[in-house]
């Protein structure tokens, strides 16, 4: 078996913010001083070996920088500043950049000014799709659903989620390739199926974080991923109470209500309505998640807060200026004051529209998938991996009763 | 030698370094001050169980040089004292010594009936706390000078009455006071070595917590026969022999969290002490964590003698974690073998932490300025004019390193003195 090396794997990870990996003089303090690291998937040391080693396809082979919550507690016991914590972090960025055939996801990373332009391309695409397709501006009501009815902006969610799904998935799956290796084929489909409801425990609780010593950031990811979910179910899924193109949706559960002929403005549920509240929640929790986090960032209050990269920052912020326009929306809908209610709706999607679909298959949101893939595989392959400790216990007492 | 107001040399620290230059500096005919903070000579070197890499008791070669005091007019010692003012220039020094009172004079025979009478014990200074000793104690066995010391817990108990009248020899004086001298030098030796790290900063080793982590400074003292155990190495929680002993390297050194820099002697010292180990339990199990065993020239030979006993095993990886079983005392070291990327959970019944040198000089500076490098040690051995310091006070270094370096100080020291 030959080993390939890339003597240049280093610098080239400088891009994705390496900054500290080569003070690492390898006394392996970080890899048991890790709450998650194990005995299986030992972690960060291997990983930082791997980078400094250039050991391309062995990184792309390791799964463990996803089973990393990034509490920090390497990189703040590390005798040598070599800052494990962030070599992971690192590697993260690449293996997205890695897994994405397009290549676009490697330019997103790489170049501040493809990410910057990236963005304001998208932003720019939307605000004008949302000009050519607005129906009617009301200017003495404000009123959404008279502007953009949600049949329409239904469809566009529709395509949307079609193209995003299928670079995400795609990326995924090569994920699941590079990992596996010859295993992936090898492993019955039986485990793989017993085991798909870790699957989505992970991705909903992300438990394993729990195991780290300072859990903050564990409760406030949790207010991130719950109140983002909790939107995207509101705003994607319910926004005309399930599917209408296909009839299958409840009305009761439609987010975006038609307008009142008599009044002419949009029907709002009133205060304590559940659908309502739950919008309430939902801002509320990301609000103070990606504050949370952006302060953080701003006055590198801890290990994981120390080093920024731009694509952290665009993803903040963008996240941040969802959440606020969306509370202009909002307001200025309540208070009836259509031409700027109408801008900022537009702001808003410009804002949103450009994080998903530029975050979500190419950048720092995959880890919605790799994270929770990462962990379950893991949990096959050691289901594996103990089938065949048992069979080897059995065979020979098998063998000793029919010698008998 | 126009500005050589006079020739005499004070060094301050007792230890190897100071020791090795007084004697030095004093063979050459030069009245020297020898100033030490302990009630005894020896320093740390006393301390040990055994010198390296000779295995042999320390006290035979600094009895060797106690002689060399005694029989020498030109070295004046002065013990708890220490150096409080230092003002004047090269040649022409004036040096304030404080000296605490030891509450008994130079009529002391070293007899013991003080101690026979006091009741009172205080944790025991030489034993680094492992035992206790008498309020009216002799510091070691082969203490120079050879005189009892009162602790001031006891003079100012309602027992100091008695133990003062339990001395044949009116040798207790209990209204013994502060003092101070006033001594005039030409140059000076700054010896004052070294303090092993504080474990209570090693929070993830216990931090001092768990009675079965021990130093490797007080495993000179488990292992030496005039020790808290007499020579036997036991558990401090129940006294048992240990079936497996780990040493763990780097505890605090080479750690930008604690000391940055490498103290150069632990490894050998630690492999020294598994030799302790050995020669009492031949089938204890002993584990050596390491990063990297620094052996340089002809201590490799040594590294590669321990390396033949099979149940010694050399272990690539610092340990990250000890934590301990509340019921049993015993300990699991979690530690990642980088040469196998393995993680490890190792139980052991004793730990001995090779806790670095922290020099004495970066918590008590000289009192007077003299340039420093970012741990605290003496950035040179040339400090100030006049001015020389020798041993742990410049570098970490060994006992044999520390002799040398006391003499190459004496003799800078003379020259100062000697040379205008």
């Amino acid at each position: 078996m030959s080993i390939k090396v890339d003597p240049n794997l280093m610098k080239d990870l400088k891009h994705f913010g390496l900054k500290d990996a080569s003070k690492c003089f390898h006394c392996g303090n970080c890899t048991a001083e890790c709450p998650l690291s194990e005995t299986g998937t030992p972690f960060p040391r291997k990983l930082v070996k791997y980078a400094q080693m250039g050991l391309k396809d062995k990184i792309l082979q390791s799964s463990e920088p996803w089973l990393c919550y990034y509490c920090g507690s390497c990189s703040d016991r590390c005798p040598r500043g070599a800052d494990p914590g962030e070599t992971m972090m690192v590697l993260r960025r690449w293996l997205t950049s890695q897994y994405d055939w397009t290549g676009f996801s490697r330019k997103f990373y790489t170049s501040e000014k493809f990410e910057t332009m990236a963005v304001l391309a998208v932003a720019l695409f939307v605000g004008l799709l949302m000009l050519v397709f607005a129906q009617e501006f009301d200017w003495q009501n404000a009123s959404l659903e008279k502007a953009w009815p949600a049949a329409g902006m239904e469809i566009a969610d529709l395509i949307m989620a079609a193209i995003l799904s299928f670079f995400l998935l795609s990326n995924v799956w090569r994920f699941i390739k590079f990992s596996m290796g010859d295993l992936l084929t090898k492993i019955p489909l039986r485990i793989y199926t017993s085991e798909a409801k870790e699957l989505v425990l992970h991705f909903l609780t992300q438990k394993r974080w729990a195991k780290c010593e300072d859990r903050t950031q564990w409760v406030i990811h949790l207010l991130i991923m719950t109140g983002y979910t909790t939107a995207f179910i509101l705003v994607a899924v319910l926004l005309c109470g399930g599917l209408e193109l296909i009839g299958l949706n409840w009305d009761a559960l439609r987010f975006q209500r038609p307008y009142d002929p008599a009044t002419g403005r949009d029907v709002i549920y009133p205060f304590f309505h559940p659908i309502r509240l739950l919008g309430y929640y939902a801002t509320i929790a990301i609000l103070i998640g990606a504050t949370y986090a952006l302060w953080g960032r701003m006055r590198r209050s801890k290990a994981p807060y120390k080093n920024s990269h731009g694509t952290d920052w665009m993803f903040l912020v963008l996240l941040e200026l969802t959440v606020i326009t969306g509370i202009a929306v909002h307001i200025l809908r309540l208070m009836n004051i259509p031409f700027a209610m109408y801008a900022l709706y537009i702001l808003h999607l410009m804002v949103a529209v450009p994080m998903l679909v530029l975050e979500v298959p190419f950048a720092k949101w995959a880890h919605l998938a790799y994270r929770p893939m990462a962990a379950y595989l893991k949990g096959v392959k050691e289901k594996y991996y103990a089938e065949l400790e048992a069979q080897k216990a059995e065979a020979p007492a098998e063998a000793k009763a029919e010698a008998a | 030698m126009a500005n050589t107001v006079t020739q005499s040399i004070m060094v301050v620290g007792g230890g190897m370094s100071g020791l090795s230059a007084a004697i030095e500096a004093a063979e050459a005919g030069y009245e020297v001050f020898l100033v030490e903070k302990n009630p005894y000579l020896g320093g740390r070197v006393a301390q040990l169980n055994q010198y390296f890499p000779k295995l042999c008791p320390p006290y035979c070669g600094l009895e060797i040089n106690f002689r060399r005091i005694k029989d020498n007019p030109k070295v004046k010692v002065f013990t708890l004292a220490e150096v409080e003012s230092i003002r004047g220039v090269e040649g022409d020094f004036d040096v304030t010594v404080k000296i605490h009172p030891r509450y008994v004079n130079e009529k002391c025979t070293a007899c013991g009936k003080c101690a026979e009478a006091c009741t009172l014990e205080i944790e025991n200074p030489f034993n680094y706390g492992m035992d206790t000793v008498k309020a009216a104690y002799l510091p070691h066995d082969m203490a120079f000078p050879l005189r009892y010391v009162l602790d001031p817990s006891l003079v100012q108990s309602a027992e100091a009455q008695k133990v003062k009248e339990a001395c044949p020899y009116d040798a207790i004086e209990l209204d013994m006071a502060e003092k101070t001298v006033d001594l005039k030098v030409g140059s000076i030796v700054w010896a004052t070595g070294w303090k092993p790290y504080d474990i209570s900063k090693l929070d993830n080793y216990g931090g001092g917590a768990y009675p079965n982590v021990i130093t490797n400074v007080q495993m000179e003292r488990l292992a030496a026969w005039n020790g808290p155990t007499q020579g036997k190495i036991v558990r401090p929680s129940d006294g048992q022999a240990p079936q497996t002993v780990a040493f763990v390297q780097c505890a605090g050194s080479r750690d930008e969290n604690h000391l940055p820099f490498c103290s150069g002697i632990c490894c050998l010292a630690s492999l020294k002490q598994a030799t302790y180990v050995r020669e009492q339990y031949p089938d204890a199990t002993i584990y050596f964590f390491y990063i990297d065993v620094r052996a340089t020239d002809r201590l490799e030979d040594f590294v590669n003698k321990v390396k033949a006993d099979d149940k010694l095993i050399f272990f690539k990886g610092k340990v990250a974690k000890i934590t301990q079983d509340d019921a049993t005392k015993s300990l699991v070291c979690r530690v990642e073998n980088t040469m196998t990327e393995e993680l490890h959970e190792i139980p052991v019944d004793l730990v001995v932490l090779a806790t670095g040198m922290q020099p004495t000089t970066s918590e008590t500076p000289l009192p007077t300025p003299v340039p420093y490098d970012e741990y605290g040690f003496v950035a040179s051995m040339d400090a100030m004019p006049g001015i020389f310091a020798a041993g742990t006070t410049r570098t970490p270094a060994n006992v044999a390193e520390c002799v040398a370096d006391g003499t190459a100080a004496a003799l800078k020291a003379i020259q100062s003195v000697v040379r205008r």
